[in-house]
C-alpha cells in the first residue's frame, strides 16, 4: 500500500516477528506442553459407592485427624482446560463418594478435602502449583495430564516429600529417568502402551485370518506422540510389522498432506497417535481422498475412545482398533461411578476421567492403609499397596520400585456401531472382534 | 528455549530415521495432489495475512490479536450454525460485519488512546487483547474442540481430490483480495487510506481525517481476520487457540510479500503454502516449519522490502 520505505517500521516488525518466530520454532522442535492421553469408554453397573481399598501397612485410627487434604493439580484453563476440569471433578467425586460412605475408616471417619490448582497446561506452572497446594495443606497430590507439567510437578512434590499419584501422563521419562521415592503412576506409560498395542493389534488381526505386515504411523509431533512413536518403532518390528511411513502433524494443521503420504506408502495398518482434533482431521482427510487402509488403529488415541468423536468421524472409524487405558467395562461398580459423574457435573466421562478417578482411588486406598494423614506414612503405604477394587480396566494396581504400576494395561478396543468396545484381553472383553 | 547437545543429537537421529522413510521420488498423481493442497492452503494463508498487512501498512501497528479475531469469526460461524441453526454460508457475512464492529471497538478502547506512544505499547496492548478474547471464548464455549459446521466433501478432478472447505476458502480469498484492492484503488476512501499509509503527517495536511482512517483500517483488518476465521469451521474442528497456528505463518507471509502489500499477501501465502505442503511431504516432523523460517531469513537478507514491497 505504502510507497515509503518505512525502514524503521519494517525493522520493528521484523524484530517482533523474530520473537514470534522463535516462539513458533520452539513450539516445533520443543517439548510442547500438551496433553497426553486419552478418552475412554466403559460401562457396567453396580453399587458405585466405593473407592478403592487396598492392603498395606495400616496404622491404628488417629483420633486427632478429622480431615485429609488431597491436592489436585490439573489444567483448569487453557487449551487443556476442558479435559483438565473433568479430571479435577473426578478427584472431587472420588472424595465425595468416600465421604458419603463414612470417610476414612482407619482414621475414625476423617473426611477428605480436595483443593484444586490450575496449571493451565503450562510446564512452568507444574511445580509452582504443586508448591502452592502443599502450602495450602495438601498431604497427597495428583495431576497433571500434560507430561511436561507432570514432570515439573512431581519433582516439586519429591523435593517436598509429599506423595504424588499421577492421574494421567504418558511420558516414560516422568518416572523412568530419575529415581523418585514419592511418585506413583497407575496408568500404563508410553512403552507399555506401545507394547500392548503392537502385540494385541497384530495378534487379533492375525487370529482372525488377516495379514498385517506394514504400518504407517500418524503422530502428533510433541512429546506425547514422539514418545509413543519411538516405542512403536521397537515394538512393531518385534511383532513382524515393518514401519514404512511416519507422518507428523502439529496442532491446528489439516492432515491433507499426511494422508497423501499414507496413500503413497499404502501400509496395511495406519496407527494414529493423536488427540481428538488431529484424529478427526485424519479421518476427514481420508474421506476426502477416498483412502481406506485395510486397518485403522489408534495407540493412546483420545478420539477412538470418545463416542462423540466417533459419531463425528462416522463410518470411516468403524472397525478401527485402539489401545488405551479405560474404564472397566465388565465391572458393575464402574458404570455407576460414570453415571454419578455425569449426573453430578453434567460432563462426559471419558478415559482420562476414568483413569483420574482410579488414581484417586489409589490415593484413598493409600490413606486408608496408612491410617494417618502424615505424608510419609501415606507414602510408605503406597509403596506396598495392592489396590484391587478400582474402576480401571486393568488388574490390581501395585507399584514397583520405580513407582510404575506393575500391572498397568492398555486393553484393546474395537469401534463397533460407532462405540468403543473392549475386545482384548478376555478378562476385560465386552465384545468379540469383528473382521 | 535451551536445547541440550544430547537433545539435538536425538533430533538429528530422529530426522535421519524419518528421512529414510521419506519417498525418494514422487509419483505424478501424488505431485498433482500436493500441488492442489499447496494452492488451497496458500489461499487460506493469504486470506489470513490480508488483514494483518493492512493494519500494519496503514497504522504501523503489529496486531498480535489478529489470530484471536480470527477465532471470534470461527466461533460466530460455528455458534450461529449449530446453536441458532442458520445456514452456515449465511453466517460468514454476519461474522465479517461483527468483526468490523468489534475491530472499531477495540481500536477505540485500546489502540486509539496510545497511537502516538512507542510501538511497543501497541504491541503489548494487542497481545493483551489476544489474551482477553481467547480467555473469554474459552470461558464461554470451553477449550474443547468443536465440530465442523458442514461436511462439504471433496471434488475429484483427474484423480486429484479438492476438499470442499478449502476450495471455498480459496475462492473467498481471491474475491477478498480483488474487492479490497478495488476499494483501495477505486474509491475516495480507499485513496485516503493509501495516502495515510504513505505518509500520515502529509495526509493530515491534505485534509484526510487520519484518526477516522485508523478506525476504518482497524475495522477492515478485523473484518478480514473475521472472514479468514469464518471459513475455518468449514475446513476443520476449531478451538480457542487455533488462531495462533495461523498467526505465526501470517507474520512471515506479511514480510515475505512486502509490508502493506495485498498482492504480496496472496503471493506470499501461496509460497508459504507450497513450502508447507511440499516440506511436509519431504521433510521429517516439523521440518516444513523450519523451512518456512529459513525462507523468511533469506528474504530478509536478499530482499528485505519483501517481494512486493516498495511499490503501491
Amino acid at each position: 500500500m505504502g510507497t515509503n520505505s518505512k525502514r524503521s517500521e519494517r525493522r520493528s516488525f521484523i524484530k517482533y516477528l523474530g520473537a514470534a518466530g522463535a516462539i513458533g520454532l520452539a513450539g516445533c522442535i520443543g517439548d510442547d506442553p500438551d496433553a497426553d492421553d486419552d478418552n475412554g469408554n466403559g460401562n457396567g453397573n453396580g453399587n458405585g459407592n466405593g473407592n478403592g481399598n487396598g492392603n498395606g501397612n495400616g496404622n491404628g485410627a488417629d483420633p486427632d485427624v478429622d480431615e485429609v487434604v488431597i491436592g489436585s493439580n490439573h489444567p483448569l484453563s487453557g487449551g487443556l482446560g476442558g479435559t483438565g476440569t473433568r479430571m479435577d471433578n473426578a478427584v472431587k467425586l472420588a472424595a465425595m463418594i468416600k465421604n458419603e460412605n463414612g470417610g476414612i475408616e482407619s482414621l475414625g471417619g476423617a473426611e477428605l478435602e480436595v483443593i484444586s490448582g490450575d496449571n493451565q497446561g503450562e510446564q512452568e506452572l507444574g511445580g509452582e502449583v504443586t508448591d502452592e497446594l502443599i502450602d495450602e495443606g495438601a498431604q497427597i497430590l495428583t495431576g497433571c495430564f500434560s507430561s511436561p507439567v507432570t514432570s515439573t510437578a512431581t519433582r516439586a512434590a519429591e523435593r517436598a516429600g509429599i506423595p504424588f499419584v499421577v492421574s494421567v501422563s504418558v511420558d516414560d521419562a516422568i518416572l523412568q529417568e530419575t529415581e523418585l521415592d514419592y511418585i506413583y503412576r497407575p496408568q500404563p506409560p508410553a512403552n507399555q502402551m506401545a507394547l500392548n498395542h503392537a502385540e494385541m493389534v497384530t495378534q487379533v488381526i492375525r487370529d482372525a485370518g488377516h495379514s498385517v505386515e506394514t504400518a504407517g504411523i500418524y503422530y502428533i509431533d510433541i512429546d506425547f506422540g514422539q514418545s509413543v512413536r519411538d516405542h512403536l518403532r521397537e515394538q512393531l518390528p518385534a511383532n513382524d510389522v515393518e514401519i514404512i511411513q511416519e507422518v507428523g502433524i502439529n496442532f491446528g494443521e489439516t492432515a491433507d498432506t499426511q494422508v497423501t503420504q499414507l496413500v503413497d506408502a499404502d501400509p496395511d495398518v495406519v496407527i494414529a497417535i493423536s488427540y481428538e482434533a488431529e484424529t478427526v482431521e485424519l479421518v476427514r482427510a481420508m474421506d476426502d481422498q477416498n483412502y481406506s487402509p485395510p486397518f485403522l488403529a489408534g495407540c493412546a488415541n483420545e478420539a477412538l475412545n470418545d463416542r462423540a468423536a466417533l459419531q463425528e468421524m462416522g463410518e470411516t472409524a468403524e472397525g478401527a482398533f485402539a489401545t488405551n487405558f479405560a474404564l472397566n467395562p465388565v465391572d458393575d461398580r464402574a458404570a455407576e461411578v460414570r453415571q454419578r459423574f455425569e449426573d453430578e457435573f453434567d460432563q462426559s466421562f471419558d478415559a482420562n476421567v476414568a483413569m483420574t478417578y482410579a488414581a484417586a482411588e489409589v490415593i484413598i486406598a493409600g490413606i486408608e492403609a496408612a491410617g494417618s494423614n502424615d505424608p510419609d506414612d501415606i507414602n510408605d503405604a503406597l509403596t506396598d499397596i495392592t489396590v484391587e477394587d478400582h474402576i480401571a480396566a486393568m488388574p490390581p494396581i501395585t507399584f514397583g520400585p520405580d513407582g510404575e504400576n506393575e500391572n498397568a494395561l492398555a486393553p484393546l478396543f474395537q469401534v463397533q456401531d460407532l462405540e468403543d468396545r473392549v475386545i482384548f484381553p478376555e478378562e476385560f472383553a465386552e465384545s468379540e472382534v469383528q473382521l | 528455549m535451551s536445547v541440550s547437545i544430547s537433545g539435538l543429537l536425538l533430533v538429528m537421529a530422529d530426522s535421519v530415521t524419518a528421512l529414510q522413510l521419506s519417498p525418494s521420488f514422487i509419483r505424478p498423481s501424488t505431485f498433482l495432489q500436493l500441488l492442489a493442497f499447496a494452492i488451497l492452503l496458500g489461499g487460506i494463508y493469504g486470506l489470513v495475512a490480508l488483514g494483518l498487512t493492512m493494519i500494519f501498512g496503514v497504522m504501523d501497528v503489529i496486531n498480535f490479536a489478529h489470530g484471536a479475531l480470527m477465532v471470534v469469526g470461527m466461533y460466530i460461524v460455528w455458534w450461529l450454525s449449530t446453536a441458532v441453526g442458520l445456514n452456515p454460508f449465511l453466517t460468514i457475512p454476519i461474522a465479517v460485519v461483527a468483526l468490523f464492529v468489534l475491530g472499531i471497538a477495540i481500536h477505540r478502547l485500546t489502540i486509539a488512546p496510545i497511537m502516538d506512544a512507542p510501538q511497543e505499547n501497541q504491541l503489548i496492548v494487542t497481545f493483551g487483547v489476544l489474551l482477553i478474547i481467547v480467555s473469554a471464548i474459552e470461558i464461554t464455549f470451553s477449550a474443547d474442540p468443536q465440530s465442523r459446521v458442514l461436511n462439504l466433501g471433496a471434488v475429484g478432478i483427474g484423480g486429484v481430490a479438492l476438499p470442499g472447505g478449502q476450495l471455498i476458502a480459496l475462492l473467498i480469498a481471491i474475491l477478498a483480495v480483488v474487492l479490497v484492492w478495488a476499494f483501495l484503488q477505486r474509491t475516495q476512501l480507499g485513496r485516503a487510506i493509501r495516502g495515510t499509509a504513505d505518509d500520515r503527517e502529509a495526509a493530515q495536511y491534505v485534509g484526510i481525517n487520519v484518526p477516522r482512517i485508523d478506525y476504518l483500517t482497524f475495522g477492515l483488518g478485523a473484518a478480514l481476520a473475521g472472514l479468514a476465521g469464518a471459513v475455518i469451521p468449514f475446513i476443520q474442528q476449531i478451538d480457542p487457540h487455533l488462531g495462533d497456528t495461523y498467526l505465526i505463518n501470517a507474520f512471515v507471509i506479511v514480510v515475505l510479500g512486502g509490508l502493506g502489500s495485498f498482492p504480496g499477501a496472496l503471493v506470499g501465502g501461496m509460497i508459504i503454502g507450497f513450502v508447507h505442503v511440499f516440506g511436509q511431504f519431504f521433510l521429517p516432523g516439523s521440518g516444513n516449519q523450519i523451512a518456512i523460517f529459513l525462507i523468511f531469513i533469506l528474504v530478509l537478507l536478499l530482499k528485505p522490502e519483501g517481494l512486493f514491497g516498495g511499490g503501491s
